[in-house]
């Protein structure tokens, strides 16, 4: 089995056997048919409904889903590869939902205080979030780098304070819509026409720019990763700092701009929604993008690429979540489904012990060909 | 003031059970070298099968339905990182999102998306010699799983530090080698504290449902787990330290809370978000003063493997 294949596997056999599992959970708790039918509603809320295009021609039926895919997709996208960034030197970033609301809120700001025409306006939003995102993240790689402060903790309390502050504080208080009037709206301000992501269908479809800006950024840090130095460096770092240093690399700099990057990654996903669908910070962000985003990274085997298929595929199961409830059946079931697949995906040894190759039967033939190979103890 | 501190000492004590519960299990399964950041999942699941055992059972019964639920997704951890030397941290965070999917699938389709039904809640109980005293009052009215909270650390610190069984599981989060190589079982030790760690985290989501509240709510229990991890690692490592981090942590809430509604003044000076952030920056802050190296068990996160070294 090649290498390459060996690491993909995993991943692929877990979606599946989650995917397999949801099913007779649906059909344990309903029936078999209503859970067939609700895979197929799944099906065609994510990717287009193809029957109903035949009969009647209308491509919006097809246009609309995708779009609502692409869009979940970016998302996730985005996040994730914050979180494959951060673990590439060697840090685990459970905050990417923390940076990402920063981001959102900056890019909120930015689109809705500033006053630029569309060509200046998006990049100045986005960049504003890519910023901000940033600087949160670098408050927990300084704390790391300078006091030893685990990054799992210290993200985590970021989140929180994040979500006290912006939540609980500037969005209802004073960057609320018409803060200082009697009106009672939650969120920031619209942002102006020009600070919108432009769409790329018109009226069929909601799909924006935001989706081919997150997939060349994908493609940008897989080349950055394997084929510039700086990003050699940084897996170095992150397969072994101590090697790294010994090897005249900058452990700590490399360090720092991956968590930079990490954040710039997942602040440029809450650019994402708000200048694409949201058009304002909405009272909070909704769900949490940033711990999908670990979901997304590590069944995509923390590969740019392979996390960009990864959000791909659960990007398309969310959108096409919502159609499930025609059936009665929550909307939450693709996340249930995907947190079932990084469940499997951390069995991953239980799947490379199950690929393993048989060994070719020995000559002597007393042997049995299909005697299963001893599985290593713990 | 006496009223206001009693007040403030009630609610501290109110919400301390549950986040003590779940810190000191998160102590007892770091501190035998496998990481839990699982514990948020493993509350949520101890919480909704508490709530939902006890519409039918006595409310102890759901208790320890919690506490059943709390290890069996324990298990999952174990069997993936003991068993199969899955990465510690993906584990954990796999079985935070199945519990987050999970309990909202299950009470939607059981329940409707508000939360259970209620339930009886635990007996709160009414001291009679205490309720008299000014200030100790604030111990009256609780229940008893605020008396365990309080006296358990201080068990646990006599299981950790004085008993053969605490030497070995203190051994095995520091050199498992040493720990085989005197012939003790380094999977069973770690089974033990992973399956305990998952029982106490399921109580202390057992204890929002059943006792702080009388239901399960979407949202239960709503980063908890994350802020007893912070407890832990703040606490040390330790039990006696745990009980000061989910103490102070919980005053923290308390004072929140407290001054939101006593002084409602205050909040047009001091914005709430502000306040709500405060125990999350200190943390931080105490963090960064701590530096932390130097104390986390030696073998955390790394699975043992027999033939290495």
């Amino acid at each position: 089995m090649g290498e390459r294949l060996r690491a993909v596997l995993p991943s692929v056999f877990s979606v599946l056997l989650a995917l397999a599992v949801c099913w007779v959970f649906i059909a344990l708790t309903r029936d078999a048919e209503t859970a067939t039918g609700a895979y197929l509603q799944m099906l065609r809320g994510g990717l287009g409904d193809w029957p109903l295009y035949f009969e009647g021609g209308r491509l919006a039926v097809l246009t609309r889903p995708l779009g609502e895919a692409a869009i979940k997709a970016a998302l996730l996208l985005l996040t994730g590869l914050s979180v494959t960034v951060a673990f590439k030197v060697g840090l685990f970033n459970i905050g990417a939902q923390g940076q990402m609301l920063v981001g959102a809120l900056a890019a909120a700001v930015a689109g809705a205080q500033l006053q630029l025409p569309a060509v200046l306006h998006v990049p100045v939003a986005v960049l504003a979030a890519c910023v901000a995102g940033a600087l949160w993240a670098l408050i927990a790689a300084g704390l790391k780098l300078a006091r030893g402060v685990h990054e799992v903790i210290s993200t985590i309390m970021l989140n929180w304070v994040a979500v006290s502050l912006v939540d609980n504080w500037l969005s209802v208080g004073p960057l609320r819509a018409g803060a200082g009037t009697n009106l009672s709206v939650t969120g920031t301000a619209e942002i102006a026409a020009s600070a919108q992501l432009p769409r790329l269908l018109g009226d069929i479809s909601r799909l924006h720019l935001g989706f081919p800006l997150a997939l060349a950024v994908a493609l940008a840090i897989w080349v950055w990763l394997s084929r510039l130095r700086s990003g050699f460096e940084t897996r170095a770092v992150g397969l072994g700092a101590e090697a790294a240093r010994a090897a005249g690399i900058p452990v700590v700099r490399r360090t720092a701009q991956a968590m930079g990057l990490a954040g710039a990654l997942a602040g440029m996903a809450g650019a994402v929604l708000v200048l694409g669908t949201e058009y304002r910070y909405p009272g909070g962000l909704g769900a949490p993008y940033g711990f999908d985003g670990i979901a997304i990274s590590l069944i995509g085997g923390n590969h740019p690429l392979g996390v960009a298929l990864s959000a791909l595929f659960f990007g398309a199961l969310r959108a096409g979540g919502t159609r499930m409830q025609l059936l009665g059946v929550h909307k939450s079931y693709p996340e249930l489904i995907q947190g079932l697949a990084l469940l499997f995906v951390a069995g991953r040894l239980v799947w490379l012990s199950l690929l393993r190759p048989r060994r070719v039967a020995p000559v002597a033939p007393t042997r049995q060909p299909e005697a299963s190979p001893e599985v290593p103890r713990a | 003031m006496l009223e206001i501190i009693e007040a403030l000492l009630s609610s501290t004590l109110e919400y301390f059970p549950a986040l003590l519960f779940a810190a000191l299990g998160a102590t007892l399964c770091e501190r035998s070298g496998v990481v839990n950041v699982g514990v948020e999942g493993m509350m949520r699941a101890g919480a909704f099968c508490a709530a939902v055992a006890a519409i039918t059972f006595p409310t102890p019964v759901g208790v320890l339905m919690g506490m059943l639920a709390g290890a069996g997704m324990a298990a999952i951890h174990g069997y993936l990182c003991i068993r199969w030397r899955s990465d510690q941290v993906v584990s954990g965070m796999a079985i935070n999102l199945v519990a987050l999917a999970g309990g909202t699938y299950l009470l939607e389709s059981l329940y409707g998306p508000n939360g259970t039904p209620p339930i009886h809640q635990l007996t709160r109980w009414h001291l009679p010699g205490l309720s008299e005293v000014p200030l100790l009052r604030a111990f009256s009215g609780h229940s008893a799983l605020t008396w365990i909270a309080l006296a358990l650390p201080f068990a646990f610190h006599g299981l950790l530090y004085r008993t053969p069984l605490g030497l070995r599981l203190r051994a095995v989060g520091e050199k498992p080698h040493a720990v085989a190589t005197l012939g003790l079982s380094v999977t069973g030790l770690r089974w033990l504290a992973v399956l305990g760690s998952g029982m106490l985290a399921g109580l202390g989501g057992a204890t929002l449902s059943t006792a702080v509240l009388d239901r399960f709510e979407q949202h239960t229990p709503a980063g908890l787990g994350f802020m007893a991890l912070a407890a832990m690692v703040f606490g040390r490592w330790t039990p006696l330290g745990a009980f000061l981090a989910a103490l102070f942590f919980a005053a923290g809430n308390a004072l929140r809370i407290g001054l939101a509604s006593s002084a409602p003044g205050l909040l047009e000076v001091v914005p709430q978000g502000f306040l709500l952030a405060l125990p999350y920056v200190l943390t931080l802050a105490l963090l960064a003063f701590q530096g932390q190296r130097t104390h986390a068990p030696a073998a955390l996160g790394t699975p043992y493997e027999q033939e290495s070294r």
